[in-house]
Formats: C-alpha cells, sequence, structure tokens
C-alpha cells in the first residue's frame, strides 16, 4: 500500500475523520455549509454572521441555513506552490485547483476541486462534497470541496 | 479648500534583503534615504515640515505596533509634530498620501511629509498567525489553501472565458513592463525579458508564472507635498494634485475576500479600485479619456488589462488589442506603468502609494528618461490593499 493509498484509507473511515475547523460544515445527512440568510432581503452567508449585511437590506433577519447540492464553476485557479501556514497539507505536495463556485442555492464559495487541474473548464457543474485535506496522527483532516459532475 | 502640490519627492531603489542595493537596511534607513531626498528635492528643511502622514506596516519596524512614522521623525530629530500612521494593507501608501493631502487641503498644515517603506519577509505573505476560527483569513487558509495570487489567478482565468486572453498576452504584458523598467534607477530589476522567458518561468498559480507577479521587495518612497500659496516660496512649477480619493470594497464584489459571498447579479470586478478611481474623477473634474498615462498596481499583469477597461481608460474587452499594438508603451496612445510597474519594482506594500506619487512628478516634470511618456499632462495612480482598500491620485502639470 502506498502513502497515499493509505492515506485514503484512514480518510474514508467515518471514525477517523475529523473537520479540520469544528462547526463550519458536516457530512452527515449530505455535505453541507453552516451558514446564515437573512429573510428579509434573502442574502446568503458562510460561515454565519450576526447580522444582514447587506447595506441595501431594510431589516436584518438572520437564520440559519445550510448550503450544499450542485453549483456552477464559476473560475478557478490552482495552487502550483504549497500554501504558507495556517494550511496544512500531505507531503510531497500536489498541486490542487481551487474555485469559486456559484451553488444553485445563491452562495458564490471558494473551495478545493477534487479533480486534477487539467480536468477544470470554468461553466462545468459541480457538487459539493467534504473530503480530508491533510493527514495527521492517524486521522484524515476534512474540509469542503467540489467534484466535477 | 486650498490647492495642494507636490514639491519634492524621493525613492530608495528596490531590492531584496541582503542583495547589493538594500542589504540588510533597516526599513527606518530605507525611509531616511527617501526622506532626505524629498527633501533636498523640494528645498525643504525638516524643520519646516509641519505633519508626517506615514504608511503603517505590519512587518518592519514601528515598534511591532506600526508606527513607523514615528521611528522616522526619531530618526529626523524629535520636532514635536503631528505623525499620522495609517494602515490599509498594500493601499497604506496611497492612504497616507491622501491623508497628507486632506490635511493642506483642508488648511490644517501647510507642509506635510508622506513616506511608506517596507522590508518584507520572504515568500508568499502570511496570514497573522493567530489560529482564530472567527477570523476568515485563518479560516480560507487553513479550510482551502488560497494564498494571494490565487485571486489575481482566479480573476485572470475568468477574464480568458469572458474575453479569450491568451496567457502570450498575459506575458506580453510582462514583456512591456520589463521594457520600461530599463530606465528606472529606482528598479529592483532592470533588465528586459523576452515572451520566450516569462512563458518559461514556472506557475505561480495557473494561468499566472512566476514573472506574471511581482515579487515582495524591500523600498522606499517620500514625498514633500504643501499648499499652492506655500509652493510659491520654493518653485515655479510645483506638480498639483487635482485630488486624491480613497474607496473600499462594495458589498456586490464579484470575488468573496474570506469564503463566500451572494452571487452578484451583474458584473461587478474590483468594486474597491473602481470606486476610488471614479470618485477621482469626479472630485477632479477629469475624465478617463484626459488621462495622459497611468501607475496602477499590478500585482499582476492581468490587472493591467482589466482596470483601464473598468475605468472608461479604453473600451471593455480592448485591453489585449491595445497591448499587442505597443499603445500600453510610454510612447502609446494609453500608457500603463510607465515606471515598470510592481512586475519590475517588486512590492514593498506599504511604499507603493507613494512610489507612484514620486513615478507621476517625474513624469510631469519630463525627468523620467528613456521612460518619459512624451509631453505628460496628467497622470493617474491607483492602489489595492488587503481589507476592500483602495486609493487614487490624479496629479496634473
Amino acid at each position: 500500500m502506498t502513502e497515499r493509498d493509505a492515506m485514503n484509507d484512514i480518510g474514508n473511515q467515518a471514525a477517523l475523520r475529523e473537520p479540520c475547523v469544528a462547526g463550519l460544515f458536516s457530512d452527515e445527512g449530505g455535505a453541507s455549509l453552516h451558514g446564515a440568510r437573512c429573510t428579509t432581503c434573502n442574502t446568503p452567508y458562510f460561515p454565519k454572521v450576526a447580522h444582514c449585511r447587506n447595506p441595501d437590506c431594510a431589516e436584518s433577519k438572520i437564520e440559519p441555513c445550510s448550503f450544499g447540492g450542485e453549483g456552477v464553476l464559476w473560475s478557478y485557479s490552482v495552487a502550483d506552490f504549497p500554501p504558507p501556514p495556517p494550511h496544512r497539507y500531505d507531503k510531497p505536495f500536489v498541486p490542487y485547483a481551487i474555485g469559486v463556485v456559484d451553488l444553485d442555492s445563491g452562495l458564490r464559495v471558494v473551495g478545493q476541486m477534487t479533480d486534477a487541474v487539467e480536468a477544470m473548464r470554468v461553466g462545468a457543474r459541480v457538487r459539493l462534497v467534504i473530503e480530508p485535506v491533510h493527514q495527521e496522527e492517524g486521522k484524515a483532516f476534512t474540509s469542503w470541496k467540489f467534484k466535477l459532475l | 479648500m486650498q490647492e495642494v502640490v507636490v514639491l519634492g519627492v524621493g525613492m530608495h531603489r528596490f531590492g531584496k534583503t541582503g542583495d547589493a542595493i538594500v542589504g540588510e537596511k533597516s526599513v527606518t534607513e530605507l525611509c531616511r534615504h527617501a526622506v532626505d531626498m524629498a527633501l533636498k528635492d523640494a528645498g525643504v528643511s525638516w524643520k519646516q515640515v509641519q505633519a508626517v502622514s506615514a504608511a503603517s506596516s505590519r512587518f518592519s519596524g514601528g515598534k511591532g505596533w506600526g508606527l513607523n512614522g514615528n521611528d522616522i521623525v526619531e530618526d529626523l530629530g524629535c520636532t514635536g509634530i503631528p505623525v499620522y500612521n495609517l494602515s490599509a494593507g498594500c493601499a497604506a501608501g496611497g492612504n497616507a498620501f491622501n491623508i497628507g493631502y486632506s490635511l493642506v487641503a483642508g488648511g490644517i498644515h501647510d507642509l506635510v511629509l508622506v513616506v511608506g517603506g517596507e522590508v518584507m519577509p520572504k515568500g508568499m505573505i502570511q496570514t497573522s498567525g493567530v489560529e482564530d476560527a472567527n477570523d476568515p483569513e485563518y479560516l480560507r487558509q487553513r479550510c482551502v489553501g488560497m494564498p494571494g495570487p490565487s485571486f489575481w489567478a482566479t480573476l485572470a482565468r475568468r477574464r480568458m472565458f469572458d474575453y479569450g486572453t491568451t496567457e502570450a498576452q498575459m506575458a506580453q504584458v510582462t514583456v512591456k513592463a520589463r521594457k520600461c523598467s530599463e530606465s528606472n534607477p529606482f528598479a529592483r530589476f532592470q533588465k528586459a525579458v523576452s515572451l520566450d522567458e516569462v512563458l518559461a518561468s514556472p506557475y505561480v498559480s495557473n494561468p499566472l508564472r512566476l514573472f506574471e507577479i511581482c515579487p515582495v521587495s524591500n523600498g522606499a518612497a517620500a514625498a514633500v507635498i504643501c499648499s499652492k500659496s506655500m509652493a510659491r516660496r520654493f518653485t515655479s512649477k510645483p506638480v498639483t494634485v487635482a485630488t486624491s480619493a480613497v474607496a473600499t470594497i462594495g458589498f456586490d464584489d464579484a470575488l468573496p475576500r474570506s469564503l463566500a459571498g451572494p452571487v452578484p447579479s451583474g458584473p461587478s470586478f474590483h468594486t474597491e479600485a473602481k470606486a476610488a478611481v471614479m470618485r477621482a474623477f469626479e472630485t477632479s473634474g477629469i475624465g478617463p479619456r484626459d488621462i495622459s498615462f497611468t501607475e496602477l498596481q499590478d500585482n499582476t499583469c492581468y490587472y493591467e488589462l482589466a482596470f483601464p477597461e473598468e475605468w472608461g481608460l479604453c473600451e471593455p474587452g480592448e485591453a489585449e488589442r491595445l497591448l499587442e499594438a505597443g499603445e500600453t508603451t510610454p510612447t502609446g496612445k494609453m500608457p500603463i506603468n510607465p515606471s515598470g510597474g510592481f512586475v519590475s519594482f517588486g512590492e514593498a506594500t506599504t511604499a507603493m502609494g507613494v512610489f507612484q506619487i514620486a513615478e507621476l512628478t517625474w513624469q510631469l516634470r519630463g525627468q523620467s528618461g528613456g521612460r518619459q511618456v512624451p509631453d505628460a499632462k496628467v497622470g493617474l495612480a491607483q492602489t489595492n490593499g488587503l481589507g476592500g482598500n483602495a486609493t487614487a491620485a490624479i496629479l496634473k502639470r
């Protein structure tokens, strides 16, 4: 088993997976980002906010709201070199694409792409997933990512 | 409002820690060099300076609190004058110029020193280092891993989709910039590069390559500004500050600066930069077609294509054609960054807004040598900074 296979093995065992930051997202009942929405002006937020930030909104009414499902790749970039801390990654570093995705629910959100850089194209349909970003002390630390459909 | 002029400017050549240009010089030493040059250029003595407006750095000097202006005043000799330390990320130099301008225009002071300088840590600019889940910068790096160049690459990729911009066209911007740098004694790089050399440089963040992204540099710049009535004591041909403006990002900006935002209803790129430049046009009564040349914040060559269109210097989708026709060179119809720009200087973050004022002044005086814009009458300068900050200034003969 290669090192990367071993990591995938750990990453696939739910008990050994842990969010890289707690409370922001979850995988139970489908991948979702825990944000909020203002019910007055319909503005979506991720992460959660205490008050609506839309200067044209008449009255802030913030309700918790989860975002997931599908969207469109608005644009993307590539991390050709390892980003500086506090980012953490498995060595050897493998360049990855970073998508800016317009979810069908109206949220534009950044996230790593699970597919190879060469497969990226602006306008592609994608789906939100929760996947490992790096492994440490026998655990796979996860984050939200996007997968090409 | 008093009319404001630039009396004198100065600069320390940009370089990299340990090289023959800046060596191990501290940010205060770099600034001192630039200030001495600006005072001499203005014909002003230190004791005539009534206030200091300084760009505040989180990377170097400033007693760890961004008090860079106080360091400079101590070095020049404490005269008890007011010092303003301004923080606005990479737009801090532009912000410091704006505060200096406002103090003179508003009649609070007649003669103000504006200064910005930086000794940068190596590599990509990092976040604060504090692991705080309430800090969107931390969350973006920890959960996604999206450093600064990724923002520029995302926007460049979208332009390629919208307008069919090619990688060779983006590389051509660098070729143009580095050609200008050959005749700028203050640029860190003063050697032209070929299209093949640019295209052979590795990707930092695909589609952007090493030669298409400004590195971090050490450097400093200073400007002495004063009221027009006072200027008569020093010079018969001052450069006039037509306006100075500051703006911040709009709620509907296209690119989420933390993790997410609402999908905008229409095109809304670089809202902070556009707002600052539009405000400058509005307050000065000078329009985009009156501009002889522009110094804009080219952290990456992409901005040289996008910004002129958004500000009305040319039509949307026209920038590539103007570039290829040589119209963005100093002798073209729409000269952009005759100094060589950030791509040739590297970014000494908080110095940049003042660096642009120095280049505008030299161009408007006709002192720019081989990079001179013929008959330059009106110059536009623009900076961007973390936090959604932007500044613009227009100087004229």
